[in-house]
């Protein structure tokens, strides 16, 4: 049995930094910015990228080019047997579709999974790949077990504006009929497939409780009970680091026991939802 | 007189009760606590009341007393609005269980059924309050057993005591409730029982029954209201020289809301007012010291015939009290009791406004009913996908039968009812029992702000249940304050309140009052904001012009610099500014 390398993609929030002490490779997410390729956590900090955004500069943004997630690959195949690889949401993203398609060439080498995560959750995918690469798993067997359980897994955000969601057009038309007359802070939902509305709340407190009443929902009827060594407990968070650790706060009393890993927001999911949002997500843990 | 009463007597009874609870609904009104101009107690329990007699009427007669329990039961549980009307309702429910049971009624039932009566009332609510109609009716009841315990089988000495007793109770009502003593008046739903008790013992006797007395001179002026209304008239009590009245014959259809507009213009420029209105003609009767501004008002909805305007003031006391007796009267005449609730029953109809007409064809798993008042309290609503919005929450509040309605055109499985109007709440609950095919769930929101933070924080994704706890959470933190004027002087939360001033009312009483509109904004949001508030939402009324409204926003934004400010039209009548802080 060979060994078997995680790779993912800068969604998953890894940065190239921890990447490095985790053993994780991490493939930057590329912008145009003004005609310009930019790559996420190489050459574009999380502190441009807010200010560019704010002066309504338009960002693009785009799956990794085909050659990039090669010769990434290439370069991994060179010290271990397989790689298993974990993008972003194919629900979210195209880059997905477009990996499959490339593992093709590398005769079940490379193993990529589809299991819809992104942000914290998709960090915790490849966080659950990388223990059972050491327990023994070949790329096959941790891509089958990671997809088993795409669906134990929820994110809610709340954002602060609808604004970039539209502008960015990926809003589900049930989103977007939100805030009709009254301003109001949605509660979006992703799970599986695509980012959708899951509530609305007039102000940022009872947006916050909603999330916290839907994750404990989740994990009571979904995930086992809300318990520390059933579920895993995550928080992002776009731009606002004092308004998330705030919340981190309330969240912790509200799960005694638990512990939160927080990240800032992956720029290729803030762009289409802007600064100010805060999310709340949890998952199934994996039982080793 | 007899032992006993049989159906075509009770018939009479309830049928006279009812009209003199009617005849006196103006002066009940006059006896809410609140001297703020909307729907009021002496129009919901005769609206309640009326729409158990339409039922009654149509039975005709002979009629058996199972016919006639189950139409008084029926009818007044579909016609219930406002906190006092269900539990009228449930009053006349509670009696007809053993009415319907018996042929004919000795004292012994009707102990027995004032027993059912008040056990039912009751029930009805949630935390019976002493003081109140039900604080009467429990008097009257215990009265009952001890004349009957004492050997009193004859009807008359039976019923007149009750009544001596149920005045008794009532009297003293403002010593149990201390917000009746500061106003200075007794309760007005335990007023309306005793009207009923008194037409119907009227009836019973075989009395010639003038309702019009009562009618003109039981509402002699806001000022006295407190007095009894038996009372001398007095020069004094002449605050409105002209007893004016005429026929309008209507151009246009004359609905509900219209005859509640028109009358609520009326009574601010006089009273003794009677509105009385068919599909054809509105007979109008006004004591006003202006009768063109009456006149001119009235132009708007016809042509006017029949016009008489007298001088009160230039007559002997005792002749004008006379005149103003047959004026009233001559409004009443050929008014009879199927006409009026027929006024009633449309009126129904059209206070339920369907947001959509046609009954979606396929079933979704949850439906809204909102109560809503004013064109952009509707749109707000909408906008938050209601299926069914029911307008006149202030002025005029809707039925049991309202709510059953509006369910019956939306296809869900469950429904949510917001009332968004404490006083609506019991009629809407009482809906959840009439309605079979659906499940309606009744979320007890107190105001307009309530209604929609309420209908934002539900989650389609969560049980009823879950949705259900969620909801009311929030309702709790939504702190509600709202602007209007008072209709007479009054004092309320050792306040001293004078007509014609602002009100800030909040959830829990006066907040502030005084003569600056402005100055009565900001300070009852002074009294709503505190470290914790996020949002004050400012829904700003029908008498508002958006620029004065603008104005009062920028000042509360700059006040309150922590706080967002969202500045909607509400387009709500009577209230100037509806607020919320949450």
């Amino acid at each position: 049995m060979g060994r078997v390398a995680v790779v993912t993609d800068s969604n998953s929030g890894i940065t190239q930094d921890e990447g490095e002490k985790l053993g994780i490779f991490v493939l930057p997410m590329p912008f145009t910015i003004k005609d310009e390729d930019y790559f996420e956590d190489i050459n574009l900090t999380q502190e441009d990228f807010y200010k560019l955004l704010k002066d309504d500069v338009d960002i693009a943004t785009s799956q990794p080019s085909p050659d990039s997630v090669k010769r990434l690959w290439d370069s991994v195949l060179k010290d271990y047997d397989e790689i298993v690889y974990i993008p972003m949401s194919s629900g979210l993203s195209g880059s997905c579709q477009t990996a499959i398609m490339l593992s093709d060439d590398y005769d079940g080498k490379v193993q990529v999974v589809n299991n819809q995560r992104i942000s914290v959750t998709q960090r915790q995918s490849c966080l659950d790949a990388l223990r059972l690469a050491s327990n023994g798993s070949d790329a096959a067997a941790i891509k089958a077990v990671l997809e088993e359980v795409k669906f134990e897994s929820s994110i809610y955000i709340m954002l602060d504006t609808l604004y970039y969601l539209k502008k960015g057009g990926r809003i589900t038309p049930a989103a977007a009929a939100l805030g009709a007359l009254l301003r109001l802070k949605p509660v979006l939902q992703i799970q599986g497939e695509k980012l959708d509305a899951f509530a609305k709340a007039r102000t940022v407190s009872q947006g916050k409780s909603i999330m916290i009443e839907a994750v404990k929902s989740d994990m009571e009827k979904r995930f086992g009970g809300i318990d520390p060594n059933k579920c895993g407990l995550y928080m992002a968070y776009t731009y606002d680091r004092e308004a998330a650790e705030a919340y981190r706060e309330e969240v912790l009393k509200a799960f005694p026991g638990f512990q939160i890993h927080m990240d800032p927001l992956s720029l290729s999911v803030s762009c289409h939802i802007g600064p100010g949002a805060l999310a709340l997500a949890c998952t199934k843990k994996l039982k080793f | 007189m007899s032992d006993t009463i049989n159906a075509s007597v009770l018939r009479k009874m309830f049928l006279a009760g009812a009209k003199n609870l009617e005849a006196k609904k103006e002066w009940i009104n006059d006896l809410n606590v609140f001297p703020v101009p909307d729907g009021d107690t002496g129009t919901n329990m005769t609206m309640t009341i009326m729409s158990a007699a339409k039922e009654v009427v149509a039975l005709g007669e002979p009629v058996s007393m199972g016919e006639m329990a189950k139409a008084i039961s029926g009818g007044s549980l579909r016609g219930a609005r406002g906190n006092s009307g269900v539990i009228l309702s449930q009053l006349l429910r509670g009696f007809t269980k053993i009415m319907k049971e018996n042929d004919e009624l000795d004292v012994t039932l009707m102990v027995e059924a004032c027993d059912r009566a008040v056990e039912s009332a009751y029930k009805a609510v949630m935390k019976p309050k002493e003081g109140t109609i039900l604080t009467v009716a429990k008097g009257i009841c215990d009265k009952a057993h001890e004349l009957h315990e004492s050997g009193c089988v004859d009807i008359t000495v039976f019923i007149e005591e009750l009544i001596k007793e149920g005045d008794i109770v009532l009297a003293k009502t403002p010593e149990l409730l201390p917000v009746l003593k500061q106003a200075g008046v007794v309760d007005s739903g335990g007023q309306g029982l005793m009207e009923v008790l008194k037409g119907a013992f009227d009836a019973y006797l075989g009395k010639e029954i003038d309702y019009t007395i009562d009618a003109a001179s039981a509402t002699p002026g806001t000022s006295s209201v407190a007095k009894d209304y038996k009372g001398e008239v007095t020069d004094e009590d002449i605050r409105f020289g002209y007893c004016t009245e005429f026929i309008i014959m209507l151009n246009k259809p004359f609905n509900i809301k219209h005859e509640m507009d028109f009358k609520s213009f009326l009574e601010s420029i006089g009273d003794s007012i009677v509105v009385v209105a068919d599909d054809e003609i509105v007979k109008v009767h006004v004591h006003t010291n202006d009768p063109g501004m009456a006149i001119q008002r009235a132009l708007k909805y016809g042509a006017l015939s029949n016009m008489k305007i007298d001088n009160m003031r230039l007559e002997h006391q005792e002749k004008l009290f006379k005149e103003s007796e047959k004026a009233a009267a001559g409004v009443h005449d050929g008014t009879g009791l199927a006409e009026d609730t027929k006024v009633t029953i449309e009126a129904c109809g059209d206070a339920a406004q369907c947001s959509d007409n046609a009954v979606p064809a396929e079933r979704k798993p949850f439906g809204f009913i909102a109560v809503s008042v004013g064109e952009g309290l509707d749109e707000i609503f909408k906008s938050l996908e209601v299926d069914m919005i029911i307008s006149g929450g202030q002025t005029m509040n809707p039925s049991t039968e309202d709510f059953v309605n509006a369910a019956a055109k939306i296809n869900a499985d469950t429904i949510f009812v917001f009332p968004n109007n404490k006083n609506i709440i019991m009629a809407a609950n009482q809906a959840t029992f009439l309605v079979e095919d659906k499940k309606l769930v009744v979320i007890p929101t107190k105001t307009i702000p309530q209604g929609i933070t309420a209908i934002i924080n539900f989650v389609a994704d969560m049980s009823i249940e879950e949705n259900v706890a969620h909801m009311t959470e929030e309702i709790a933190l939504v702190n509600t304050g709202e602007v209007t004027y008072a209709v007479r002087d009054t004092t309320i939360d050792d306040k001293d309140i004078k007509q014609g001033d602002f009100m800030g009312i909040g959830d829990s009483g006066i907040l502030a009052n005084g003569k600056d509109l402005a100055e009565v904004v900001m300070a009852m949001t002074d009294e709503m904001v505190d470290e914790d508030s996020e949002l004050i939402s400012i829904y700003y009324g029908d008498d508002v012009s958006e620029d004065e409204a603008n104005e009062i926003s920028e000042l509360i934004s700059e006040k309150y610099s922590d706080c967002d400010v969202e500045l909607q039209f509400g387009g709500q009548p009577v209230y100037y500014y509806i607020m919320s802080v949450e």
